[in-house]
């Protein structure tokens, strides 16, 4: 008899347990974090390691030079892609001064004129032509 | 308690329907109140599958033998190590063991995310109690309930399996388990993604974890059970290709091209559709292993019972997941859309897709080979069997290829790689293979399979380290530290990267000790006490063993022991005495079969010396310690590289650990800090 | 578009590859499996049959087993599980697994001689449906 008592108040205790946020109108929260990483951050983060890598790849000579300043000017491009679209995402709520000076960092990086519009390869500073597909370097943009 | 048990597990199944149903309707209906008692009933499936669990033990330890289950799996002399585990020592208790380590998991996963990831949590813990509630229905409804009790009291039970009676065989179920039941989470978070439409690379980062630790435990798991084939079957093998092997390397295969994969979506947001597909093709794979080990569908040295009802009942829930998924995966292909193309057959994601190709090209000969002579057998009426030269032969030049590709993917550059960047970065490593197989061939090495594989190590193995020279010298440079701390610094700036080095690594040197089979040797003998066998090794070794003789212990019932024959070997290696090795005979009162043997092994890095008692030349004069009755077989087996294999596995587990560590963010930190300091400054500045 | 094809042949190339693998595996590699009597019908019927490899399921029949002293030669009677006077005495030349016994289910694979020994290379004992005893044989544990 015991037995059976034991086991209906386990059944008892369960079924309230599991009951009382329907019945109190208790809610768990369904919203996104505040700081959860959002499509754009995790875009934005994926960008910026990308870049870190290709620098790395390169200090450590497994990219040569060619390679190493094609593939910048293309994840630069990228990167700033992601770094704006995630401000602009991030429009709402004020301006941040971390990101607001990543992307000025990249945007001069970009162009100060060595970077090819057309390949995006990412010439010495001063040329005139694109090492890698000779399409003219344009002026310096003046920001 | 055990009753408690009974009734527990008979609760928890309209709890986990009520929880699988409030899951759907809290995220169909944003309700955060049913999302809460859902989460709610994952707790108390949990509580109860516990008791439940507990309840099983219980009976064991108290030698309830009128519980069918304990009838059948212990006796009163067992060890308690033994009837404390015996949980998980039949098909019954394994299926309630599963489930509770799922009921564990899912328990983890509604505690750390009760802040965040809230868009995915209602579906997650519909998913979870869908496959608990299958799980309980299973064991409730398909004659395979633990608590089932017999019309009569058994005086005793039958005791356990003496060849289960092992270490390694106690740890590598649960190990498998966790891996297998781990693997649900990611499962259950790309269902959820799939129905609430957040297909981005977000549930694969959530998950990465969950994926690392599955993929961890299946590793080990499967290396366990090799560790105890090797010790336990006396044949000195490690792998059957049994259909109970074949059916945990099937999930690892794909769950290890799925770790590949899922980098390619988060780098570059391709292959939404291949992942989706592979996180469902592992996850029914896990299932299939507990059905194809559990069902008896086909008999093997592993396979436990016959029982049908649950054939079907897997089979038709394996059906159920496969149909409903596909169809979710369906509905969304719009938003599964690749977001870049791949730009070069030479390229890292190249290598990863026939990487993928490849692993997933095993996984289908394994299943082929496994399933094949039944589906043949149902249609053409003729048994036929496909054993281990069928496995051999399709997934050698496989898993050759999968090595080379281990070399080549740290090393070629994203997107396109051009010639430059190979010829710059495989020149050395190619000559170094190259040169490798010249001197082991000059060294008088012919047997091509284990040639080759060495040859290809060296290659990936130069890769390796010159990724870690070469990236150790960089950071020394730059950060201007030492070589040893930019090396310490270098692995846990980027754990994930430098983790997977290590875990290849782990992988090449288990390569490397498989392909040492390929020398192994098989001498026999019969000895008289006092005689002595000398022989060499493949690597010259010289071995003289001295048969020094039989000693019987006759037991006392105790530990089921009724009588052991140890032979007592002294081995000198080199000339050098090295000390002494047993082999037993062993025979056992609760199995009426020829004794069991136990072999003596001792192991060096480059090889194990491998002996057993293959038969006493006169079993009953030795029980009587005859003097003249001490002449024995000796077999003597010599296993050049096999501890390379554990070697192997150990770094999979450093290099996965480092990998799954938990590292600082530093965007966050910083981002935190600065604005702290804008803080700061601006109350200052009142 | 172009780049697309490529992998596509890359794709079939590899499931080519793999499917011929499985292909000729199989075909090269599988072993009939047969029961006694079918084993001594086919070899009736077709004489060549007598050097093919195959595998066999029979059961030990007590009392027949002997060992061949000072050689590594293991001989025993197995008879056909459902027609008992199906049988044939079959030669082993390894070490046997420690579940021999008499009256236990084996699978052999080698091939029948033309003097009616079965010559066989490998041994395995089906111990699958002796792990869980039935309700009759529980009775009797116990001392």
């Amino acid at each position: 008899m015991t037995l059976y008592f034991g086991v209906a108040l386990v059944a008892a205790a369960v079924v309230l347990f599991v009951l009382q946020p329907v019945v109190k109108g208790v809610h768990a929260s369904l919203e996104r974090a505040d700081d959860e990483l959002t499509e754009t951050e995790a875009r934005k983060r994926v960008a910026l390691l990308a870049l870190r890598d290709v620098e790395y790849d390169f200090l450590s000579g497994k990219l040569d030079e060619q390679d190493y300043r094609s593939l910048k000017g293309e994840l630069t491009a990228e990167a700033l892609a992601a770094l704006e679209a995630d401000e602009a995402s991030k429009a709402g709520g004020g301006v941040n001064e971390i990101l607001e000076a990543e992307i000025i960092k990249l945007r001069e990086g970009f162009n100060s004129g060595a970077t090819c519009h057309s390949c995006s390869y990412m010439n010495v500073e001063g040329s005139l032509f694109c090492s890698a597909c000779g399409f003219v370097l344009t002026e310096p943009v003046a920001r | 308690m055990t009753i408690l048990g009974e009734f527990a597990l008979w609760i928890s199944l309209p709890v986990a329907a009520f929880g699988m149903v409030l899951g759907y309707a809290g995220g169909r209906t944003q309700r955060g109140d049913l999302v809460l008692s859902a989460e709610r009933t994952i707790y108390a499936v949990f509580g109860l599958l516990l008791v439940a669990s507990v309840g099983v033990t219980a009976a064991f330890l108290g030698d309830r033998f009128e519980y069918w289950y304990v009838a059948n799996y212990s006796n009163a002399n067992l060890e308690v190590f033994y009837k404390v585990t015996g949980l998980w020592a039949g098909q019954r208790g394994s299926l309630l063991f599963w489930a509770l380590l799922l009921a564990l998991f899912a328990v983890i996963t509604v505690m750390t995310n009760q802040k965040k990831n809230r868009e995915f949590m209602p579906y997650v813990a519909g998913v979870l109690q869908t496959i608990l509630l299958f799980f309980i229905v299973v064991l409730l409804f398909a004659d395979v309930n633990p608590f089932e009790r017999l019309a009569f009291t058994p005086a005793d039970g039958r005791g356990l399996n003496p060849q289960l009676q092992n270490y390694w065989m106690t740890i590598h179920p649960p190990t498998l388990y966790l891996g297998f039941t781990a693997f649900t989470i990611p499962f259950a978070f790309a269902v959820a993604a799939l129905l609430n439409g957040r297909l981005d690379a977000r549930w694969i980062q959530l998950t990465r974890r969950w994926i690392l630790t599955s993929w961890l435990f299946l590793s080990v798991g499967i290396v366990f059970g090799m560790r105890w084939a090797y010790e336990e079957l006396g044949w000195g093998g490690y792998w059957f290709w049994d259909p109970v092997e074949n059916a945990s390397l099937l999930p690892w295969l794909t769950a290890t091209a799925f770790l590949h994969s899922i980098q390619i979506q988060e780098n570059r947001g391709m292959l939404k559709v291949w992942n989706m597909s592979l996180v469902l093709l592992t996850f029914l794979l896990t299932i299939f292993a507990t059905f194809l080990t559990r069902s008896g569908l086909i008999e093997s040295v592993h396979s436990f019972a016959q029982e049908l009802k649950i054939a079907y009942i897997f089979l038709g829930f394996m059906g159920a997941v496969l149909a409903a998924s596909v169809v979710l995966i369906l509905y969304r292909l719009p938003q599964l859309r690749s977001e870049n193309q791949i730009e070069s057959f030479l390229s890292r994601e190249s290598a990863f897709l026939f990487n993928n190709l490849l692993l997933l090209g095993a996984a289908f000969s394994v299943m082929w080979g496994t399933m094949f002579p039944l589906i043949s057998e149902g249609f053409t009426g003729q048994e036929i069997s496909v054993g281990p030269p069928f496995f051999e032969r399709v997934n050698f030049p496989i898993g050759l290829l999968l090595l080379t590709l281990v070399g080549i993917g740290p090393v070629i550059a994203w997107r396109r790689a051009t010639k430059r960047n190979l010829q710059k970065n495989f020149t050395l490593p190619v000559t170094v293979g190259a040169a490798t197989g010249m001197v082991l061939f000059g060294l008088g090495a012919r047997h091509e399979l284990p040639l080759v594989t060495w040859s290809i190590s060296a290659f990936v193995l130069t890769v390796i380290v010159t990724e870690f020279w070469k990236g150790t010298r960089a950071r020394a440079r730059i950060e201007g530290e030492g070589h040893v701390l930019a090396f310490f610094h270098l692995i846990t700036r980027n754990r994930r990267r430098w983790g997977g080095y290590i875990v290849h690594v782990g992988f090449v040197l288990m390569c490397i000790g498989f392909a040492g089979a390929g020398y192994n040797t098989d001498s026999r003998f019969n000895v008289e006490p006092g005689d002595v066998v000398s022989l060499a090794s493949p690597f010259g070794h010289q071995y003289d063993l001295t048969y020094e003789g039989l000693s019987m212990s006759i037991g006392r019932g105790e530990r089921n022991l009724l009588w052991q024959a140890i032979a007592t070997v002294s081995v000198s290696q080199d000339g050098t005495p090295k000390g002494i090795l047993t082999t037993e005979k062993r025979q056992y009162t609760n199995r009426d079969t020829q004794p069991m043997t136990e072999v003596g092994i001792r192991s060096i890095v480059s090889e194990d010396l491998y002996l057993i008692l293959s038969a006493m030349n006169d079993t009953g004069g030795a029980l009587r310690n005859d003097p003249g009755a001490q002449g024995i077989d000796l077999q003597v087996l010599i296993k050049p590289l096999v501890n390379w294999i554990w070697i192997g596995c150990l770094f999979i587990t450093l290099g996965t650990v480092i990998a799954l560590w938990p590292s600082v963010d530093r965007v966050r930190l910083a981002r935190e800090k600065a604005e702290g300091s804008s803080e700061l400054a601006a109350a200052g500045a009142h | 578009m172009k780049k697309n094809g490529r992998f596509m042949v890359g794709l079939v190339g590899v499931a080519a590859v793999v499917t011929y693998l499985i292909w000729t595996g199989v075909s090269e590699t599988m072993v009939y499996y047969m029961t006694p009597v079918e084993l001594i019908d086919k070899v009736s019927e077709d004489p060549t049959f007598h050097d093919v490899g195959v595998k066999v399921g029979g059961m030990v029949i007590p009392g027949t087993y002997s060992r061949v002293e000072g050689e590594l030669l293991h001989v025993f009677t197995v008879r056909d599980l459902v027609d008992e006077s199906s049988t044939f005495v079959v030669e082993y030349r390894d070490a046997l697994p420690d579940t021999f016994t008499d009256n236990i289910e084996v699978v052999i694979e080698g091939r029948l001689r033309s003097d009616g020994v079965f010559e066989a290379n490998t041994l395995l004992t089906k111990c699958g449906s002796r792990y869980e005893a039935s309700p009759e044989e529980l009775l009797g544990t116990g001392q």
